[in-house]
């Protein structure tokens, strides 16, 4: 692979990279706004200028002071060019530290900052703010100008899901590309110029396309901002956990802020990675974090309807235990499994199932045409649930799903259910026959159809609260990690299912999530095996 | 190494010491012209050390730290942002703040956001004056000149936005010493699409 040299260090670059990309992708930073790897090169806000000392060498004519003769006399310096731009070349010499760049990268800052509001104290941006730390890093001078900083429109509405700031906003044009080259859907554009500079709608539009709040991901300011995060943490309280998207099939990594003091989720970031999602994730799948605390289920329930009796969380286990012992025929218990839940999940239901005697195997699993979701070519897969490959694959063959549930429950071949997650069902009136029967136990974090069918609901963690492990439609297992912690004694599913076993005379033999992962992979080839994701 | 000894002589009583009466006699009129001065003598003579607290209180220093105030503007409003600068340096973590946003049609919306709820435990609190140096917009303040009222249940000690704002400074104004324009008052420079450049 041909190489360069940045700063004395030598850089590795395919054909076609830019300077940028090819550090990047070693892993050194050259201070960018405007450049975003998954995004066109705009070359507009000259952060990233750097001095190429190889080559035809390139003087800019300049006057420069002179103390002795008390004037400014002609000089040159080096022209610098903008690194996201020029293309690398074999054995070239870059400087991109050097005091020429540092004095270019200082005026660029300078400029920048020159009408900024400096509204840090109510900024969202504040603590993650690109501004902030270049300043820091690049800059570090007071303001020399002393007149009334420009004023642009504050607080304006974008659309459901984005407000803009035009003070704090430095043009980059990110957010406008992230329209046009991701979502397909030329929504912004710019108008005006110089300090008037300013982000405006397509006239008669809102910024409500399915990629919205990538705008404001790919924003280094606080320009633009999400309605839902909006002023409800400060980003340096909160801390970041590896999670996998539950949206959809497509299996999107993401980045769960939450913030430990309070055991909250705040938000959903994407986190890249080239294989799955690269940079991105749709709006639906970045508010999904609200599942893990609305809807969320902390007590079990005994009974339906006006009849029910609230558990101890201690008290399930047990409880799920004599609902099971009591059945006259352990061949008429369906188990249904979730696609919604980890392939840990389902696992530990399907060798309960192995070890109770109960062979007829379902799958519980959101049906698009239900909920409304429409897969879309980006990154929206048709199939609205995390899990399904993992469910399948955990089970070997593929599953009837609910409606075959409901089939074998008219026809009279099931007459009792052990279900697994809240998802499915979603349909009105779809799971009516379920509620005639006198057991069925759901083990779910969350309310759903399914989970209110339920004679005995029993809360587990959900998937924040939890490791486990989602596959994805191209087959791809990824595993996510615990964010914040379960409501008091709750326990993750494959866990209560051990203590169901235990109180009906078998043990299934996990103590932690590394023994089901190790059983669960014995049998599988490594290709399949799940990965930490990169 | 040897260690040094060092002979201290102790001091002997003398004769009149020893005899303890004309000792404890200079004393008690030590203690008796004090007593009858403070007692009885006129009020520009007495050399009296304490106070009868709580009924006479001791005048503080003028830069002690009391309870906290929020800062007022001159509508009413709180100075405070809800930016969190206070309770990310607090070193007790004894404030809560929940922002919020001013509406569409307030001339702040955009500038400024306020604090929903502002709560601060003045049990826990260690009376550093962190909160005061951190805050950007001087609407936190340490300056009542008040110092806790004991009191018997842990929920009087929290002290909630409202019991905040309404607490004066010991110049006994709710205001701030640094005034400056607000969003929207008539005085403040912004300039924006609608009204031209």
């Amino acid at each position: 692979m041909p190489t360069f040299k940045l700063n004395g260090q030598e850089i590795p670059f395919e054909k076609g990279d830019t300077i940028i990309r090819a550090a990047w992708r070693a892993g050194v930073e050259i201070p960018h706004y405007c450049w975003h790897p998954g995004l066109s090169v705009a070359a507009n806000c000259r952060m990233c200028l750097v001095h190429v000392k190889s080559g035809r060498p390139m003087a800019m004519p300049i006057l420069k002071w002179d103390e002795k003769k008390k004037a400014y006399v002609p000089d040159t310096k080096p022209k610098l060019v903008p690194a996201c731009q020029q293309a690398a070349e074999e054995g070239a010499d870059v400087d991109s530290v050097g005091a020429e760049v540092q004095k270019a990268q200082a005026a660029v800052q300078e400029l920048l900052l020159l009408n900024h509001p400096v509204d840090c104290p109510i900024c969202d941006q504040a603590g993650e703010c690109k501004l902030q730390d270049y300043y820091e890093e690049h800059q570090h001078t007071l303001k020399r100008k002393r007149t009334e900083p420009v004023h642009k429109p504050k607080g304006v509405r974008f659309g459901p899901t984005i407000v803009y700031d035009a003070e704090r906003c430095i043009m980059c044009t990110r957010c406008i590309r992230v329209c046009d080259e991701l979502a397909q859907d030329h929504v912004l554009d710019m108008r005006e110029r110089g300090n008037r500079n300013e982000i405006v709608l397509a006239p008669g539009r809102e910024l409500d396309h399915d990629y919205s709040l990538m705008t404001e991901h790919v924003c280094p300011v606080g320009a633009l901002t999400s309605r839902d995060f909006r002023f409800k943490a400060r980003v340096w309280f909160l801390k970041s956990a590896e999670g996998v998207c539950t949206g959809c099939a497509r299996g999107c990594n993401t980045h769960v802020d939450h913030d430990p003091r309070y055991g909250k989720v705040y938000r959903l970031r994407p986190r890249d990675n080239m294989a799955v999602n690269r940079f991105w994730m749709c709006d639906a799948g970045m508010m999904t974090y609200s599942e893990v605390h609305e809807g969320r289920l902390v007590t079990p329930v005994l009974g339906r309807g006006a009849d029910i009796e609230k558990l101890l969380p201690e008290e399930a286990a047990a409880e799920v235990a004599a609902k099971l012992e009591g059945l006259t025929d352990r061949g008429k218990l369906a188990i249904v499994l979730g696609a919604g839940m980890s392939s840990e999940d389902n696992f530990v239901l399907a060798r309960f199932a192995e070890r109770f005697g109960a062979s007829r195997l379902y799958l519980a699993a959101r049906q698009a045409e239900d909920m409304g979701w429409t897969g879309d070519d980006i990154l929206k897969h048709p199939d609205p649930n995390p899990n399904r490959a993992g469910a399948e694959k955990v089970a070997g063959r593929a599953l009837g799903d609910l409606d075959d549930l409901i089939g074998d429950v008219l026809a009279g071949q099931v007459s009792a259910v052990l279900a697994l997650g809240h998802h499915g069902g979603e349909a009105a009136g779809a799971l009516a026959a379920l509620e005639k029967l006198d057991v069925v136990i759901t083990l779910a974090s969350n309310d759903g159809p399914l989970v209110r069918a339920a004679s005995l609901q029993v809360p587990v963690a959900s998937w924040a609260e939890t490791f486990g492990t989602f596959v994805n439609a191209d087959g791809l297992a990824q595993t996510f990690e615990r964010a914040v912690p379960s409501p008091e004694g709750i326990e993750p599913a494959w866990r209560t299912l051990v203590a169901v076993g235990r109180e009906l005379g078998f043990d299934l033999g996990y103590e932690r999530t590394g023994d089901v992962r190790k059983d669960m992979n014995a049998t599988k080839p490594a290709a399949e095996q799940p990965q930490a994701t990169a | 190494m040897a260690i040094g000894v060092k002979v201290i002589e102790k001091k002997k009583r003398t004769a009149l010491e020893q005899m303890y009466v004309p000792e404890i006699a200079k004393g008690l009129i030590v203690t008796s012209k004090r007593f009858f001065k403070n007692t009885f003598g006129p009020e520009e003579k007495k050399e009296i050390a304490t106070v009868c607290y709580p009924e006479e209180k001791r005048e503080y220093p003028a830069r002690f730290r009391g309870i906290h105030r929020l800062t007022q503007r001159a509508d009413g409003s709180p100075r405070c942002v809800a930016c969190l600068c206070c309770s990310t340096a607090c070193p007790a973590q004894c404030i809560h703040i929940e922002a919020a946003e001013y509406g569409e049609d307030d001339p702040r919306h955009g500038y400024e956001r306020y604090p929903a709820v502002f709560t601060i435990d003045e049990l826990r609190c260690i009376y550093c004056g962190y909160c005061v140096e951190a805050c950007p917009c001087d609407a936190i303040r340490m300056d009542t000149g008040l110092h806790m009222p004991p009191s018997t249940a842990r929920d009087h000690f929290l002290y909630d936005k409202d019991t905040l704002l309404n607490l004066p400074g010991r110049d006994g104004t709710f205001l701030t010493a640094n005034p400056r324009h607000e969003p929207g008052d008539p005085t403040h420079p912004g300039i924006d699409r609608e009204k031209g450049h």
